[in-house]
């Protein structure tokens, strides 16, 4: 059908126009099939690795194999082997590829959200690199799978807590028992109240507490008179005109009075062998005879009252013990 | 009109269209058909059609990508989810929207216009005049009404989806060429090839159903100017429901 003219102006390059539109959109759609050829990998070389796992859940074909979290394969294909488990399938590019050694370690990891993740771990850059069509186990870790133990455990606690806190409970038993505790302790009594179990054993510890204090405060007075009587000891046994003192001096007569003893034996030596000598004349000796027993007679009553003078000076002879007052 | 008559007249209706798309596909495939004629009303409709929205189309279409990429993309941030964003936009905007807004585009201006040209050709008699002078209407205007909106409509849907493709790039990394490896990824991703066959018949069903059906509906006029009003909203409201089954359809394949 001809169009009136002045209802729509037609240009005239027309069909130049529709060309180029033509022309730009064949070459969009042509550009924009070359770009997902090539975004899938189809011109570039590639190699085949295969994990195997227990369970493939959450893993789809089109999925990412991650490396440091950058993407370096694809799952391509996923089926059930001969045993049950899922093999899939993944290209990885040949430049990719060199992540890949024969040490490295795969994952399929599944959060609570979102798919699973295909993760390669390489300890070891050094090692071998992995070979086209390699079979790999994949190590599986997956937190759903963790929430039904989670939820089973949970409610156990949540059972517990629901016993414990429930009327009659043992918490409700313990929480009485510490109100009580805590009236107890704002009571008259306080702590020890608290602690014994009621205000007559308290009164009985404050009494036996009070009963201390005196036996520490006759005890310090006895401790008191002990020192005095230490003293006292001291200075009569050690203190100038002491036991000791005597003792010594006692000991110095002694030791003079014996020494005259010596001299008044080596006397009645001489004596007797002037005796012997002179036995003849007896009369004459008879004077010297009375002299000597005269002497005698005193080293002897001296020897005598030295001995009484020890005997009554040195007390620990007759008794050991002392008496403290 | 009883419920009889209701359903009668639906099979009647959709009937004709089956039949006009029969005949313009039998004349399509006959190299007779091609003549300059028929490639002046061609090159005329995609013109009118395609050409002159152009510019609009792809900017309305840029401007779109633009915003529901922003929104995605800050949304699954929020939800620590900004490495589906891109594959989620990418199968939403260019896989389903931009293409059902292209067809409905198109529909409401071109299709609404050829609906209105066949029935007022139908009502001034000029195509049972051509068949008097034993001339197929079919094969002289219908079949380059119906190829041209055909064309149109997978050329407008392509240049669509190609520019919120970039401005999808664009929006996510910016000016940066380091995205192109994590975009080429969730591009393989979306557009496996059951993706791209499933879009080309999506896209190849929408056009048909563009170019068929006003032109079956504005044959249903009659010698009355009054039937003229009639066809054409028939006409309109039946493309509307078949895009809309359509898209529906396509979805349930895919995701169903």
């Amino acid at each position: 059908m001809e169009r009136e003219p002045g209802v729509t102006a037609l240009p005239k390059n027309l069909q130049f126009r529709v060309g180029l539109l033509l022309g730009l959109t064949l070459m969009v759609a042509i550009g924009f099939v070359v770009y997902v050829l090539y975004a899938r990998g189809v011109f570039e070389a590639r190699q085949r690795l295969t994990l195997v796992a227990d369970n493939a859940e959450g893993v789809s074909i089109g999925m990412d194999l991650t490396f440091s979290g950058f993407p370096i394969g694809r799952v391509n294909r996923m089926a059930l082997d001969e045993d049950g488990r899922a093999r899939i399938d993944i290209d990885v590019p040949r430049k990719d590829a060199r992540w890949l050694r024969t040490s490295s370690v795969f994952t399929i990891e599944r959060g609570v959200v979102g798919s699973a993740r295909i993760r390669a771990y390489t300890g070891n850059l050094q090692d071998p690199p992995l070979a086209d069509g390699a079979v790999r186990p994949v190590l599986r870790g997956d937190a759903s799978e963790e929430i039904p133990r989670m939820v089973a455990t949970l409610r156990t606690v949540l059972e517990n807590v629901e016993q414990m806190t429930a009327a009659g409970g043992s918490l409700q038993a313990s929480l009485a028992n510490l109100q009580a505790v805590t009236e107890r302790l704002a009571g008259r009594q306080g702590a020890l109240a608290a602690v014994l179990g009621g205000d007559e054993q308290a009164k009985k510890v404050t009494t036996a507490i009070d009963r201390a204090n005196a036996l520490l405060a006759s005890l310090s007075a006895v401790s008191q008179r002990f020192d005095g009587v230490l003293g006292k000891t001291d200075q009569r046994v050690f203190g100038e005109g002491g036991v000791m003192d005597s003792a010594q001096r006692a000991l110095a007569q002694a030791n003079g009075i014996l020494g005259d003893l010596r001299e008044t034996l080596k006397k009645a030596d001489q004596v007797l062998a002037d005796a012997q000598q002179v036995g003849a004349n007896a009369k004459a000796a008879t004077t010297d005879l009375a002299t000597l027993r005269a002497e005698v007679d005193a080293s002897l009553r001296k020897v005598s009252g030295l001995i009484d003078e020890i005997n009554r000076r040195w007390p620990f002879e007759r008794s050991t013990e002392i008496k403290l007052p | 009109m009883t419920r009889r008559d209701a359903t009668l007249g639906w099979i009647r209706v959709w009937g004709r269209a089956a039949r006009l798309a029969l005949a313009v596909a039998v004349a399509g495939f006959s190299p007779a058909s091609y003549t300059p004629h028929t490639r002046t009303v061609a090159l005329q409709q995609i013109y009118f059609t395609a050409w002159q929205v152009l510019i609009r189309f792809t900017l309305f279409a840029a401007l779109l990508g633009l915003v529901v990429v922003q929104i995605t993309v800050s949304v699954a941030r929020d939800f620590d989810l900004a490495a589906y964003a891109l594959e989620l936009v990418l199968r939403v905007l260019v896989l389903e929207v931009i293409p059902l807004l292209t067809a409905l585009f198109v529909a409401l201006r071109s299709g609404a216009a050829i609906n209105t040209e066949v029935a007022l050709m139908q009502v001034s008699g000029e195509l049972d005049g051509m068949r008097a002078e034993d001339m197929d209407p079919v094969e002289r205007e219908f079949l380059p009404r119906v190829l041209a909106t055909g064309i149109s409509v997978t050329a407008l849907t392509i240049l669509g989806c190609g520019l919120v493709l970039v401005t999808a790039y664009l929006a996510m990394y910016g000016f940066s060429p380091w995205g192109f490896n994590e975009y080429s990824r969730t591009i393989a991703r979306v557009f496996d090839p059951p993706a791209l066959v499933g879009f080309a018949l999506k896209c190849l069903a929408f056009s048909l159903a563009v170019a068929v059906i006003p032109v079956a509906a504005g044959t249903e006029a009659t010698r009355q100017m009054r039937s003229a009003p009639v066809a054409v909203m028939g006409g309109m409201v039946r493309l509307f429901f078949a895009l809309g089954l359509i898209e529906v359809l396509a979805l349930a394949v895919k995701y169903v």
